[in-house]
């Protein structure tokens, strides 16, 4: 079915079309971010265009991360696909989740101790913090970790000698585009300090903005 | 801001997996249909110039993995080898077969205890089944493949072939002739 992308394919000899479908295949299917140097079509920012333009297509975009890069949804796409329930993830899997965004990475970017605008961390979050904060039956949490690790949303950390086991956010996290980072960001807020000075000026930011999109329609 | 419904089609077959349609219809540009005998059909992702995610090795560019891959493997082989009879057609949709069946397989296949074999068999054929490899009916004790194998291209079958003709039959056929 090569059909939607041979209007953007077709300039293209063998070898670049081929460089062409490599780098979008490469962002699309990888675990984690791809370097840049390994694919030719990432290289190059005219031939990068033609990759975004592939990714449109199926609603996604290019996501970097220093000099790799991967895809993630668009935007719009995520915005659209969040309202289908279907595509929605179940509840206690969503806490879950959060708790562990709230122990690997709030926490510890409060502290300091991660500084990237990023949702990956090495700090992992506890099977027993994770029982204590989720009040979910042990079997009902175990479900939850097993789907979200097998969505690539949570990653686990094995105990080593001196560190502690448990959960990271998992590979997926790459894939969020700078404005899906604020958003969670931004929830994240919310949800942990509502009464805060912080979450009332998400919450005035959030009025401007559909205030300003409100008058522009 | 509206979005592309065949964009929008396309993103959600990547969120969803094999995604059930109408047998009426029609498939969006990107997407191809995948038809069962009762007439069921599945939308699947097409890649362009028929590139599967295999490409990855080329470039020594990991897929995400997963929980136990070997097992999942060899599960999923013995599923095949049960559903995927007939080894001169293509897999899909290929036939029904019992869970039992494609976990008797995956016993013969290892040493171990056959008791724990089947517990944790059956776990992946679950993980199997949540991916869109197998479709699993536990309440009527049958696998078939999932929709994920019409996407195989057929030039890439051979060494599949190749491997599960030395798998251990299933024991329903063990007794007929071949």
């Amino acid at each position: 079915m090569t059909e939607l992308f041979e209007p953007l394919l077709r300039p293209y000899d063998e070898k670049r079309r081929a460089e062409l479908v490599a780098a979008f295949m490469a962002v699309e299917q990888a675990a984690e971010p791809v370097p840049e140097p390994t694919f030719a079509a990432l290289r190059e920012p005219s031939q990068r265009r033609v990759v975004e333009e592939m990714l449109a297509l199926v609603g996604r975009t290019l996501i970097r991360s220093r000099d790799r890069w991967i895809s993630g949804y668009r935007d719009e796409v995520a915005a659209e696909l969040a309202r289908d329930p279907a595509c929605g993830q179940r509840e206690e899997d969503r806490a879950v989740l959060v708790l562990v965004l709230i122990h690997s990475v709030a926490i510890p970017r409060a502290e300091g101790l991660l500084t990237e605008d990023s949702w990956m961390s090495p700090v992992p979050t506890s099977v027993e913090e994770l029982r204590k904060r989720s009040q979910l039956p042990i079997g009902e949490l175990e479900s939850a970790l097993r789907r979200l690790r097998a969505a690539g949303l949570v990653g686990q950390v094995k105990a080593g000698d001196d560190t502690a086991g448990g959960f990271v956010p998992g590979p997926q996290f790459h894939r969020l585009t700078a404005a899906a980072r604020r958003r969670l960001q931004e929830e994240l807020i919310l949800a942990a300090g509502p009464d805060s000075p912080l979450a009332g000026a998400v919450r005035a930011r959030r009025r401007d903005r559909s205030g300003r999109q409100g008058g522009e329609a | 801001m509206s979005v592309d419904p065949g964009v929008l089609a396309r993103a959600r077959v990547r969120v969803l997996g094999p995604v059930p349609i109408g047998p009426a219809d029609p498939a969006p540009a990107g997407l191809t249909r995948a038809v069962e005998p009762s007439g069921r059909v599945w939308l699947l992702p097409a890649w362009p110039d028929g590139a599967t995610p295999a490409l990855l090795e080329e470039y020594q560019t990991a897929p995400p993995s997963m929980d136990r891959p070997g097992q999942a493997r060899r599960v999923f082989a013995a599923a095949l080898r049960c559903c995927w009879t007939d080894l001169d057609t293509a897999p899909w949709p290929g036939r029904t077969a019992a869970i039992a069946a494609a976990l008797e397989v995956y016993t013969c296949m290892g040493r171990g205890d056959a008791d724990l074999m089947r517990r944790w068999g059956l776990g992946d054929l679950r993980r199997l089944a949540d991916s869109g490899w197998l479709l699993l009916d536990e309440t009527a004790g049958t696998v078939r493949l999932g929709p994920r194998t019409a996407a195989w291209p057929a030039d890439a079958l051979s060494s599949l072939r190749d491997l599960l003709r030395r798998l251990p039959q299933p024991p329903e056929q063990a007794g007929a002739a071949r």
